[in-house]
C-alpha cells in the first residue's frame, strides 16, 4: 500500500510531464504530418520563443525611454500574458520567411529539406548568440503561477500545473482547429491529398506557408511555456528536438492523438525512471521508442502503408 | 634555294637559345614559385622558419568546451588562458617566441576531445595543450597527449581520478577535486544539519568520483547515504528526483551535479521551495553555473578556489584587467574556471621560460617542483604542485549565498578557507601511477 501512495506522485508527475513534452512536439507534428518536411530548426525556434519572450518581457527600447519605463511598470502578469501572445506572432512571422527559402527544396530529395533546416538551425542558434549573448537568462514569472503548494506531505511547484493546463489547452485548441474549421480541413486535406487540394483551386503556396508558421508558432508557445522549468540558453533548442522527433515518430507522422499519446508515455517513462532508476531516465524514452517502432513500424497511429497487407 | 637554307641555318642556334631561355625561365619560374608558395598558399601552416629570421610562435593548444553542458565555463577559461597569453606577449612571448592560441571545441564530448587534441598535436603542431571542464574529456585528452609525449593542462576539470587513477606524466591539475572539496564541506555539513544523506550524481567520471569521495567522508563520520540518484547528463527535468527527495525525507543533499544540469535543478529546487529544506551541499559550485540565476537559486554550502572579491593582494587588479580586456561579455566579473584558466597557462609559460626549452621532460620538472606563493596565486595560503600525483594542492574554499552583498555580483559569501595540507587527496598518491620519464615520448616544438 505504502508503494501504491508512494507511486502516484509519480504517476501525476509522468502526466505532467507528458503534457509537456507533447506540447513541445506539436508544431513539429504538424510541419511533417502537412509539409512531409523534418523541420531541424524546431529546437532553435523554440528556443527563439524563449528569448523573444524574454524581450516582449523587458523590452530594451533605447529611442523610447518613457515607453520603456511605462512598459516595465506594468504588472509581470500582463507582461508575461502578452509575451505568450506575441512571442509566437513574432517567430511565426520569422517561420515565415524560412518556409519562403525551403520552396525550392519541395519535390525533390528530402534531404535538401533536412539539411536547410539543419543549417537554419545553426544560424539561429549563432543569432541568438550575437543578439543575446551565451549566459544563462531568466524568465520572471507573476506571482500568481510561481511558488509552490502542497498536497499531504508533498510539495509541488504552482507553474509546473499551470505549464501542464496550459499544454493541455494548447492540444484541445489544435484539435479544434484541426476539425472544426474549414482552415483545419483544408489542412488535413492538404496533408492527405496535396495535388487534390491544388486541384480544388486552393493555393498550396499560401497554405504550406500558414502550416508552417502555425507549426513555428507552437514551437516557439512551448519555449516560453518551458523557459521557466529548463532555463533559457542558446543551446537549449537541441533539448527540444530530439524529444520532438521521437515523440512524432513514435505516435505516428501526421496524427494530433498519436503525438499526444506518445508523449503522456515519454513523460511517463521519463517520471517513473527518474524516481525509481534514475541513470535509466534519458535513456528509457529511447527504449520505449525501440520497443514500440520494433513491433509497429509507422507508430502508434501512423498512417498504413501501400505496401502493408 | 641556298640563300634560303642559310638563312634557316643562321636561324636555327636563334631558335635554340630562344627554347633555352624558354626552358629556363620556366625552370626559375617553378622554382621560385615552389619557394615561395609555402608562404603564400592555402597550406602556410607549413612555413619553414628562417632561424635568422623571426622565431617559429609557440603554439598552445585550447582543448576548451564551447558547447554542451560545460559550454558556458569553457568559455570562461578560454578567457583566462587568453589573457595569459596576450600578458605573456606583451613582455616579448617566451624564449623569444610569440605565443600563439589554436582553440578547438572539444563539445563536452571524450570522443571530440581526442580528435581535436590529435588533430593539435599533429596538425597544428601545438606545443603544448591546455583546457577541459568535463573529466570524461580530460581523460581522453591526456592520454594522446600522453602518446605523444604532449604537456597538457588539466585547467578545470575536477574528478579525483584525474589525479590518481588516470594521472599521466604530462598531464597537470590544475582545479582542486572533488576529495579535496569534499573534505573541506562533509563533515561541517554532517554536524551543523545531519546523518541522513541523499545524493544526486551526475552520471559520468567526475560525479561518480566525487559522489564516491562524499560518501567515504560521510560514512566514516557515522552518516548514511539514504540513496544515491545518478543524473544523466544533459537532464533538464528534476521533477521527479525532487519528488523522490521529498519522500525520502533527508537532512543533506549532497549534488554532484555540474554545467546546465546545475542550472536547471537549482531553479527547479527554487520553484518547490525545497531550497531551505532539507540541506544543499553543492561539492564544487562553478561560477558560470550560478551567475545570473538570481538569490533564491544560489542556496546551499559549496566549495571553490577562488572568488573575486577575496580581501587579498592582487585579487582588485586581475579583475580590473579581466574586465578591461573582455568589456562585453555578460559575466562581470570573473570566477574560479577563468582564474583556473588564467592560472593554469601562466604558470606553464613561466616553467617553460625557468626551463629554457620547450623539451617536455625539462619543463615536466620545472611543473613537477612548482610552488607559488600565496601571493602570487591570489589565495591565503602557498600552492604547490604535488610530484606524486601532479595536482596543484591549493586552498579550498567553502561558501553559501551572500545576502548582504557589497555590489550586485558579490553573491558569495566565504564562510571557511581551508590550506592546502588539511583537505589534500590522502589516497590518490597510491592510486595515481605515473609514466617514467624514460617511457614518456620526447617532445619539443
Amino acid at each position: 500500500m505504502d508503494f501504491v501512495v508512494n507511486l502516484l506522485p509519480h504517476l501525476a508527475n509522468g502526466v505532467s510531464l507528458g503534457l509537456l513534452f507533447a506540447l513541445i512536439a506539436l508544431g513539429f507534428m504538424l510541419i511533417v504530418g502537412v509539409m512531409e518536411t523534418i523541420n531541424l530548426a524546431h529546437g532553435s525556434l523554440f528556443a527563439l520563443g524563449m528569448y523573444v519572450a524574454l524581450f516582449v518581457m523587458a523590452p530594451k527600447l533605447a529611442l523610447f525611454p518613457a515607453v520603456e519605463a511605462w512598459y516595465a511598470s506594468l504588472p509581470l502578469a500582463g507582461r508575461y500574458a502578452v509575451a505568450l501572445a506575441l512571442a509566437p506572432v513574432f517567430v511565426g512571422a520569422f517561420g515565415m520567411l524560412l518556409e519562403l527559402c525551403m520552396r525550392r527544396t519541395y519535390g525533390r530529395d528530402p534531404l535538401y529539406g533536412l539539411l536547410l533546416t539543419f543549417g537554419a538551425a545553426l544560424v539561429i542558434e549563432e543569432l541568438i548568440r550575437l543578439v543575446w549573448g551565451s549566459g544563462e537568462r531568466q524568465l520572471a514569472l507573476p506571482e500568481s503561477i510561481s511558488g509552490a503548494f502542497a498536497i499531504g506531505d508533498l510539495v509541488y511547484a504552482r507553474y509546473r500545473l499551470f505549464a501542464s493546463g496550459f499544454a493541455l489547452a494548447m492540444i484541445v485548441l489544435l484539435w479544434l482547429f484541426l476539425e472544426k474549421t474549414p482552415y483545419g480541413a483544408i489542412i488535413k486535406a492538404g496533408a492527405h491529398d496535396s495535388e487534390m487540394v491544388r486541384a480544388l483551386g486552393i493555393n498550396l503556396s499560401r497554405l504550406r506557408l500558414f502550416v508552417f508558421a502555425l507549426g513555428v508558432a507552437l514551437a516557439a508557445i512551448a519555449g516560453v511555456v518551458m523557459a521557466p522549468i529548463w532555463g533559457i540558453r542558446p543551446h537549449v533548442g537541441v533539448d527540444a528536438v530530439v524529444p520532438a522527433f521521437l515523440i512524432i515518430v513514435l505516435g505516428g507522422v501526421g496524427s494530433l492523438w498519436g503525438a499526444v499519446i506518445a508523449g503522456l508515455m515519454v513523460g511517463m517513462v521519463v517520471g517513473l525512471t527518474g524516481a525509481y532508476a534514475s541513470e535509466w531516465s534519458l535513456l528509457s524514452m529511447y527504449l520505449l521508442f525501440i520497443a514500440i517502432v520494433t513491433w509497429r513500424a509507422r507508430g502508434l497511429f501512423g498512417k498504413k502503408s501501400v505496401l502493408d497487407a | 634555294m641556298n640563300e634560303i637554307d642559310d638563312a634557316a641555318e643562321r636561324e636555327q642556334p636563334n631558335v635554340q637559345r630562344r627554347r633555352v631561355l624558354k626552358a629556363s625561365a620556366l625552370a626559375v619560374a617553378t622554382a621560385g614559385a615552389y619557394a615561395v608558395a609555402p608562404f603564400y598558399g592555402p597550406w602556410r601552416h607549413n612555413h619553414v622558419w628562417s632561424q635568422t629570421a623571426q622565431k617559429k610562435p609557440l603554439v598552445i593548444g585550447l582543448t576548451m568546451d564551447a558547447s554542451g553542458q560545460y559550454a558556458a565555463s569553457g568559455m570562461d577559461e578560454r578567457l583566462g588562458a587568453m589573457l595569459a597569453i596576450k600578458e605573456m606577449n606583451a613582455k616579448g612571448g617566451v624564449l623569444g617566441r610569440t605565443i600563439e592560441a589554436i582553440h578547438i571545441d572539444t563539445e563536452t564530448t571524450p570522443a571530440t576531445g581526442s580528435r581535436v587534441a590529435e588533430r593539435l598535436i599533429t596538425r597544428n603542431e601545438a606545443a603544448f595543450l591546455i583546457g577541459a571542464l568535463h573529466s570524461g574529456v580530460a581523460n581522453a585528452i591526456s592520454q594522446v597527449a600522453q602518446k605523444y609525449g604532449v604537456i597538457y593542462l588539466n585547467s578545470n576539470s575536477s574528478s579525483p581520478t584525474e589525479s590518481g587513477k588516470d594521472c599521466h606524466r604530462v598531464k597537470f591539475v590544475w582545479d582542486g577535486n572533488g576529495t579535496n572539496f569534499a573534505l573541506a564541506i562533509v563533515k561541517n555539513a554532517m554536524t551543523v544539519n545531519g546523518k541522513n544523506w541523499v545524493m544526486l550524481t551526475n552520471d559520468y567520471v567526475w560525479g561518480h568520483n566525487t559522489a564516491k569521495a562524499m560518501r567515504t567522508i560521510v560514512e566514516a563520520n557515522g552518516g548514511k547515504i539514504v540513496e544515491e540518484m545518478l543524473v544523466p547528463q544533459n537532464t533538464r527535468d528534476f521533477s521527479s528526483y525532487l519528488l523522490k527527495i521529498q519522500q525520502l525525507k533527508p537532512n543533506v543533499v549532497a549534488a554532484a551535479v555540474g554545467g546546465d544540469d546545475i542550472k536547471a535543478l537549482r531553479q527547479q529546487v527554487v520553484q518547490l521551495k525545497m531550497n531551505k529544506s532539507p540541506a544543499w551541499i553543492n561539492n564544487q559550485q562553478d561560477w558560470p553555473d550560478v551567475y545570473g540565476l538570481g538569490p533564491e537559486a544560489i542556496f546551499g554550502v559549496f566549495g571553490t578556489n577562488w572568488y573575486y572579491r577575496l580581501d587579498l593582494p592582487g585579487v582588485k587588479e586581475f579583475v580590473a584587467a579581466y574586465q578591461s580586456t573582455y568589456p562585453g561579455v555578460q559575466i562581470r566579473v570573473p570566477g574560479n574556471t577563468y582564474y583556473n584558466g588564467y592560472m593554469a597557462t601562466r604558470e606553464l609559460l613561466r616553467a617553460v621560460e625557468r626551463a629554457g626549452t620547450t623539451n617536455n621532460i625539462r619543463v615536466i620538472k620545472e611543473l613537477e617542483n612548482l610552488k607559488v606563493p600565496a601571493r602570487e596565486r591570489m589565495q591565503d595560503f602557498d600552492a604547490y604542485m604535488n610530484p606524486a600525483t601532479h595536482q596543484m594542492q591549493q586552498t579550498i574554499y567553502m561558501a553559501t549565498y551572500n545576502d548582504t552583498p557589497a555590489e550586485k555580483d558579490d553573491i558569495f559569501k566565504i564562510l571557511s578557507k581551508l590550506p592546502p595540507k588539511e583537505v589534500e587527496d590522502p589516497e590518490a598518491p597510491a592510486a595515481c601511477k605515473l609514466e617514467s620519464y624514460e617511457s614518456t615520448p620526447t617532445y619539443e616544438m
